[in-house]
């Protein structure tokens, strides 16, 4: 059974333009003990912030701005579906910008993903994340992160597999490519330099060569990178470490350096 | 320009390993971003390129754009008419590769070191890495990658930050050495521990060989502490010899650019190791102000002490280093003094500046002194 409420704090974002983000609450929120009424903040709050702060930036640049992010809380969790009211007050308590509440069961998320026209889904449950992948619906894994920058750091790694004959297409590749496109243009709002969105490009495996056509792809598609960081085998966690993203997307991106 | 010659047989012996699919789409439940190191090995007999080494494995040196190649015209732009007009300017100019810099030579001396290194040692991983760090914005990207291409360098890994710091960054790649045009860059680096100096642009430099990789040391704030240096410039030179001879069974503390004279000395004894003593493509040169009789004395002891040999020790006894300097024809020389490394450039030979130690509070001066 699938169910979305609205949230009236906030105010509906454009259907067709916006991006909409569907971030689960269980990575939003900590369970606390059970007499509080609001929440902990989970391991993606700090992400929340930064998508915030980047619609705040857009609306400043252009008031009437409609490419903005919109934040749909979703819960899969059965034990937080019947604290759903506690889910809706301490968004409230936080003053998050989401705009609508899915709840759902394990079984009819992917469902309530493509029902709200979710373009991104982010979730700490590696098991959650490839099932909404192999529906079509671009995915990605979230990981506690010390000191999460304050501004949104975005990473597309373009070498996941480097091979036309791996297989059949991602079904996410769809999705990977519309909304690396929306990203760009939303990134053109804002100059080089104190930006609150920062586009990051990392090649694990290949050489320059790789990472030059990621970079060549991406330009194609309006996606003009920040950062990018060519591997060629080195290991990935200490670069990782500095760059701090808040979320790679790996799915859907193989054959970008094509 | 040299080119690279790849043994075939290096190509071969790489073995062809099963085509895995991507872990993170299509159904397997690990999505953890360390998970992907893994699949690493995949690509070895698929590529025509030899196997790159593990950066703690090999010596790794972090060259920035400025110094691999000459971006004077662009720097210009950028400090005229800013960041986006500059950014604008390196991609309408993306076909154009760019010259020489400064650390070109050395580059191509370390490449040629690590062909005749996988000549002896097939297997090893203990080669030079050259990793391009640059605060660059990946606009810049294509421009750098075609002009890596245009020169046939083989660099295949790089970081461009995008205006952030770079620091964090090279001691992720273990960094043995680190060379910038910007000394404040270079002065966080040293502060982090790794041994890093400034380079600048020099016209009408000396050739230099294109087998042989010759790298020059000044001894004291660069192989050596500035303790030394500090009893000169307090009281003077007869205190400097009397405090030298005084000590000279006492070891001088290490200094910024001791570690990757190590490193250097590590690859050395590689080639010493089959035969190669005479016609090793590695040596090194200490250039110092010191004297051969007194004060020289101590700086040998030291460096034994320490288990490095050095090939070539030159006591100049305080006479200028630039004639030295172009009859040793480095591809690389460090000082600590802007004074020395001028002098060196005047004369041909490309040096850079470790701004390490009391000798920096009189650059300091001097520049106050004479204004901008």
């Amino acid at each position: 059974m699938v169910s979305t409420i609205q949230n009236t704090d906030v105010k509906q974002k454009d259907a067709d333009r916006a991006v909409v983000v569907a971030v689960t609450s269980r990575a939003v929120f900590e369970s606390g003990a059970d007499g509080d009424d609001v929440y902990g903040m989970g391991v993606a709050f700090p992400l929340l912030q930064a998508l915030q702060r980047v619609n705040e930036r857009l609306l400043e640049e252009n008031p009437a701005e409609s490419l903005l992010f919109d934040v749909v809380l979703i819960t899969t969790d059965s034990q937080q579906q019947q604290q759903s009211s506690r889910i809706i007050s301490s968004t409230r308590h936080y003053g998050l910008e989401v705009s609508r509440f899915c709840f759902s069961s394990e079984e009819d998320f992917v469902e309530s993903l493509q029902k709200n026209n979710v373009q991104l889904f982010l979730s700490t449950d590696r098991n959650e994340v490839p099932q909404a992948s192999q529906k079509g619906v671009l995915s990605a894994l979230l990981d506690r992160q010390e000191a999460p920058s304050e501004q949104l750091r975005v990473m597309f790694c373009g070498d996941a597999v480097n091979r036309p004959d791996a297989g059949p297409m991602p079904a996410s590749r769809q999705a990977a490519q519309s909304f690396s496109a929306q990203l760009g243009e939303m990134r053109q709002r804002f100059g080089m330099s104190d930006s609150p969105l920062s586009i990051v490009l990392m090649t694990s495996h290949g050489g320059r060569e790789s990472c030059g056509g990621a970079l060549r792809t991406l330009r194609s598609r309006g996606v003009n990178v920040d950062e990018a960081y060519c591997l060629a085998g080195a290991p990935l966690s200490p670069i990782l470490s500095v760059v701090r993203p808040h979320f790679l997307l790996s799915d859907g991106f193989s054959g970008l350096e094509d | 320009m040299v080119k690279m010659n790849l043994d075939p047989l290096q190509v071969m012996s790489g073995q062809v390993k099963e085509l895995k699919v991507s872990p993170s789409s299509n159904g397997d439940s690990r999505g953890s971003w360390e998970e992907k190191d893994e699949f690493d090995q995949d690509h070895l007999g698929l590529t025509t390129k030899p196997k790159l080494p593990k950066p703690e494995n090999a010596v790794t040196i972090a060259v920035s754009s400025r110094v691999l190649f000459r971006t004077e015209r662009e720097q210009e732009v950028y400090l005229q008419k800013g960041v986006e007009e500059y950014l604008r300017y390196q991609i309408e100019h993306e076909n154009e590769p760019f010259a020489p810099g400064p650390a070109f030579p050395f580059v191509k001396a370390l490449e040629a070191v690590n062909t005749r290194l996988r000549e002896l040692y097939p297997q090893s991983e203990e080669l030079f890495d050259i990793v391009l760090v640059t605060y660059n914005h990946a606009h810049v990207g294509i421009r750098l990658i075609n002009t890596i291409n245009h020169h046939n360098l083989f660099i295949e890994r790089f970081c461009m930050t995008g205006g952030s710091s770079p620091i964090g960054y090279l001691k992720a790649w273990h960094t043995n050495l680190y060379l910038s045009a910007d000394a404040d860059k270079v002065r966080e680096a040293l502060a982090e521990g790794i041994a890093a100096a400034t380079m600048f642009m020099t016209e009408n430099l000396t050739e230099v060989s294109e087998s042989q990789l010759r790298v020059a040391f000044d001894g004291d704030a660069v192989l050596f502490s500035d303790e030394s240096e500090r009893i000169f410039k307090a009281h003077g030179l007869d205190k400097f010899f009397e405090h030298e001879r005084d000590n000279e069974d006492t070891l001088l503390d290490h200094g910024p650019l001791k570690g990757f004279l190590e490193a250097l000395g590590k690859l050395q004894k590689k080639f010493y190791a089959k035969g190669h003593r005479l016609d090793c493509p590695i040596r090194t040169f200490l250039v110092t102000a010191r004297s051969a009789a007194s004060s020289g004395i101590r700086a040998l002891k030291t460096l034994r002490a320490w288990g490095l040999e050095i090939d070539e020790a030159l006591f100049l006894a305080g006479a200028p280093k630039g004639p030295m300097l172009e009859k040793i024809r480095p591809h690389i020389y460090f000082d600590d003094q802007m004074f020395h490394v001028e002098g060196a450039a005047e004369m041909g030979t490309v040096a850079a500046h470790v701004p390490y130690g009391i000798a920096q509070k009189h650059n300091l001066k001097q520049n106050s002194n004479v204004g901008k």
